[in-house]
């Protein structure tokens, strides 16, 4: 499901966007801001796959720190206190723009980050993540792991997104919890 | 419903009870009589915009009122937030704490995954504590004395001397996210154990760590949003005055 973070300081505005972006069931979680005041914290622990900014705000917060934030896959998507000329790019909308022309902008972001977060495939744990996970279960790093099973780091790590978007569990302990109860480790092992 | 201060206070409570959170946390009693939100508050001696704007966010959630709640003085939310601290240490914790203990009576569930369970939560326990700790004997001092600082109440140079070596930023770099492993229990008890007959009790267990959740996530909004935002502020307020250096 999607994450949408949105920082913009007109009350009215915000309402506007919310009301647009509830059409679209792909959208699990919604944050707000309304200023760029603790921009930095949230991104961090939220990770939305979109971020709609007002513009004068992003302006306040300088742009690599706002990159390094947001990961790979996340998009940013401008809001403009002004009219736009009739092409302007994809990712600014106006608020004077119309409810259709907003929901059209939108549109390909949202179902673009359901597509990626959401494979046709089924939910289940191939060999390999479980693999993956049993070396998590039993405390393993990820270079550790990466070492043992001769793949870099970045393998496991995004091996390890899927296995917590699949399962829904994040931390490591969480995750030991069910490789104890699915048979993958022994209750032994870990003490 | 608009919220204001003529209003009653118990007509506010009836019409939305999560607000009972914000009276406990500012401490406010109860017996409310007929008295409106305004005469309740002056008699707890809590500032009555501050109520209100925590209530309207309590009733309406997309609309937190960052700028105004930054603008009041920060040992306000200090007392709040370490209100909220009491509440989980003394009543929320202990009661999840025995509700998971008594899964290892349940005989559909394996020994084996109730004391899992009960494992991973001691440990979540531990952690918790731990951050609570951190906040009451570190960072809420540190505020309190800031603030003191910023209106004189201690001099700049007392201020450094004590303060040498911490800034928020430390604190930042190890405040663990308290949520995550409150939803990584969630989705264990609700996707990956053995259904038990004893519906009514598991139930409970994952209202409570839905309610517990969801607490965190406001507790850790206005730590994020708004008491961060305002110790950089006064941070940076300090070090321009010339008596810092």
């Amino acid at each position: 499901m999607v994450k949408i973070l949105i920082v913009e300081q007109s009350y009215l505005v915000r309402k506007g966007i919310i009301h647009i972006l509830k059409q679209f069931p792909e959208i699990a979680n919604i944050e707000i801001l309304g200023s760029h005041l603790g921009v930095e914290e949230v991104l961090e622990h939220f990770m939305p796959d979109i971020l709609i900014i007002n513009t004068s705000l992003a302006s306040l917060i300088a742009d690599e720190k706002l990159k390094g934030l947001l990961s790979d896959s996340s998009r940013v998507i401008y809001v403009i206190g002004t009219a736009l000329p009739y092409e302007s790019p994809e990712n600014q909308f106006s608020v004077f723009d119309s409810k259709i022309s907003i929901t059209r902008k939108l549109a390909p972001y949202i179902k673009g980050a359901g597509k990626i977060k959401e494979p046709e495939e089924s939910e289940e744990l191939t060999p390999r993540e479980k693999l993956i996970l049993k070396n998590v279960a039993l405390g393993r790093t990820n270079k550790e792991i990466a070492t043992l099973l001769h793949i870099s780091t970045h393998t496991v790590i995004s091996h390890r997104k899927n296995i917590t978007r699949k399962l829904d569990i994040k931390s490591v302990s969480g995750l030991t919890v069910y490789a104890i109860i699915n048979g993958l480790i022994k209750m032994d092992d870990i003490s | 419903m608009r919220i204001h201060a003529k209003m009653k206070m118990a007509d506010l409570v009836q019409f939305n009870f999560e607000i009972l959170a914000v009276i406990q946390r500012l401490q406010i009693p109860f017996g409310f009589k007929d008295k409106s939100i305004e005469t309740v508050c002056r008699e707890s001696s809590i500032n009555v915009d501050f109520f209100l704007q925590l209530a309207q966010w309590f009733n309406e959630r997309e609309n937190f009122p960052q700028q105004q709640l930054i603008d009041h003085p920060p040992h306000w939310l200090v007392t709040y937030l370490h209100n909220t601290h009491q509440c989980y240490i003394n009543y929320q914790i202990p009661r999840i704490e025995k509700e998971i203990e008594q899964l290892e009576s349940m005989t559909e569930i394996p020994d084996q995954t109730a004391a899992l369970m009960i494992r991973f939560f001691k440990e979540y326990i531990k952690e918790f504590s731990e951050h609570l700790d951190d906040e009451e004997q570190v960072t809420f001092p540190y505020v309190l004395d800031l603030e003191k600082a910023i209106n004189g109440e201690m001099t700049s140079e007392q201020f450094r001397d004590k303060y040498s070596e911490y800034s928020i930023d430390k604190y930042l770099d190890h405040h663990s996210d308290l949520e995550e492993k409150i939803f990584d229990m969630q989705s264990i008890l609700l996707k990956y154990m053995s259904p038990p007959s004893d519906n009514c009790h598991f139930t409970n267990l994952l209202l409570e760590f839905y309610r517990l959740g969801k607490d965190l996530k406001d507790h850790t909004i206005l730590e994020e949003n708004v008491l961060i935002p305002k110790v950089r502020q006064m941070e940076a307020e300090l070090k321009k005055r010339p008596s810092f250096f």
